[in-house]
């Protein structure tokens, strides 16, 4: 089994007993060189656990930065009163920043389509090296000339087919229907008339701010679309009250509306 | 042959099925062991990142029984349902007891780093190792919906 430090048992005792004492007072004094000195000391186990998430399409490098935060936040959080090896608790804490980091970067699709980019290629180098070995490629051969493991090359033939992205287009049968839809007429849109609902809604309850002079002229500006001058003379008032009056009756509702 | 090496799981889930796979103790082969979890992982249901898990986990199990001393194949066998995977990885030990007879829980650090990363991983995980009787890890996870 790999052991965090050296493989030899004593040292190996003197190491831990070492990194025990290393926390004792990193917790104690908080000393930055402190925790440098832990991070370096388990460097090796983000470098473990990196290695064993790199298939999932990320990078080791990235792997490892990541991994190395979540080693950080777990010295920082790391109790030594609770008697736990520092592995134990460290462990959960760096694959978890990893695994955000698949989810972060949209993981559930990307696997996939890892494979499926396998599944294609595989295919098309099956062809190839048909041709140019003179027999059936074997797995070996594909994984060769794709520098993908053997693993890989099976599970891309075996699960490829399951992964394929449907097209929005694709016809969506159901038994004795003789109709196709495709599966575009299942996507939803926005209900435009919905929205509307909501702003007729708001507006009323916005025009109780106005006085009945206001509502009057608003209701006939825009409802009715009769001109300034028309309303004026309705009102009996000039076109420049009129005009007044409907800035300060918009100047309210828009007020209103903004603390709504 | 002998008794299953997994007990019926309590309680148990619709659909149960359990599969078994022997396989050379090299590393070459651990390959083998996780297509085989991931196939039988893939049909109760879980999810493709489930799955990563599931596979790492029993390639961890399966070099954790590769390394230790000890004798034989590395059996594996996968129970699952509609709920839950339980996966037993086990070899004999090294003048050849039966890894039935492991029953001490050494945890939490006795199989190194793949261990740690084991538990991790899974939702319960038992590990024994004896030199004369061998090494048997027991894990479950259950089907987050």
């Amino acid at each position: 089994m790999p052991r965090l430090a050296s493989e030899n048992g004593s040292d190996d005792r003197l190491d831990r007993e070492h990194v025990r004492q290393t926390f004792a007072a990193f917790v104690r004094d908080r000393d930055p060189g402190l925790r440098d000195e832990l991070v370096l000391a388990h460097v090796k186990l983000v470098r473990y656990l990196a290695v064993r998430f790199a298939n999932r399409g990320e990078s080791i490098e990235d792997l490892i930065q990541v991994g190395t935060v979540g080693l950080i936040k777990a010295i920082d959080r790391f109790d030594i009163e609770r008697g736990v090896e520092f592995t134990t608790y460290a462990t959960p804490t760096i694959v978890g920043e990893m695994k955000r980091h698949f989810r972060d970067k949209g993981w559930a699709v990307k696997v996939p389509r890892r494979l499926q980019e396998l599944n294609l290629a595989v295919n098309r180098a099956v062809e190839r090296l048909s041709i140019e070995l003179g027999r059936a490629a074997t797995v070996a051969d594909l994984a060769k000339e794709l520098g993908a493991s053997d693993e890989e090359i099976i599970e891309a033939q075996e699960l490829g087919q399951a992964y394929n992205l449907l097209s929005l287009d694709s016809e969506v049968t159901s038994d004795g229907d003789l109709k196709t839809a495709s599966l575009m007429d299942y996507v939803g849109t926005e209900d435009v008339e919905l929205r509307l609902l909501e702003d007729k809604a708001n507006l009323q309850r916005a025009f109780e701010v106005l006085d009945p002079r206001e509502r009057i002229i608003v209701y006939l500006r825009f409802y009715e679309n009769v001109s300034q001058a028309e309303i004026a003379s309705r009102l009996h008032v000039s076109q420049m009250h009129i005009s007044r009056l409907q800035a300060r009756a918009l100047e309210k509702l828009r007020r209103f509306l903004k603390v709504e | 042959m002998r008794q299953p090496l997994i007990p019926d799981m309590p309680d148990a889930g619709r659909g149960r099925a359990a599969v078994g796979l022997r396989i050379p103790a090299l590393p070459e082969w651990v390959g083998v062991a996780r297509l085989a979890t991931a196939g039988i992982a893939s049909r109760s249901g879980f999810s493709i990142e489930d799955i990563e898990d599931l596979k790492l986990a029993v390639a961890e199990a399966c070099n954790c029984c590769i390394q230790n001393p000890g004798s034989g194949d590395v059996e594996i066998e996968c129970v699952v349902d509609d709920r839950a995977i339980a996966i037993t990885v086990q070899r004999a030990g090294a003048n050849g007891g039966g890894p039935q007879s492991v029953t001490n829980d050494i945890s939490p650090d006795a199989g190194g780093l793949g261990e740690f990363l084991i538990r991790a991983l899974m939702d319960d995980v038992t590990y024994a190792f004896d030199r004369a009787a061998g090494t048997k890890l027991v894990m479950t996870r259950s089907l987050r919906t």
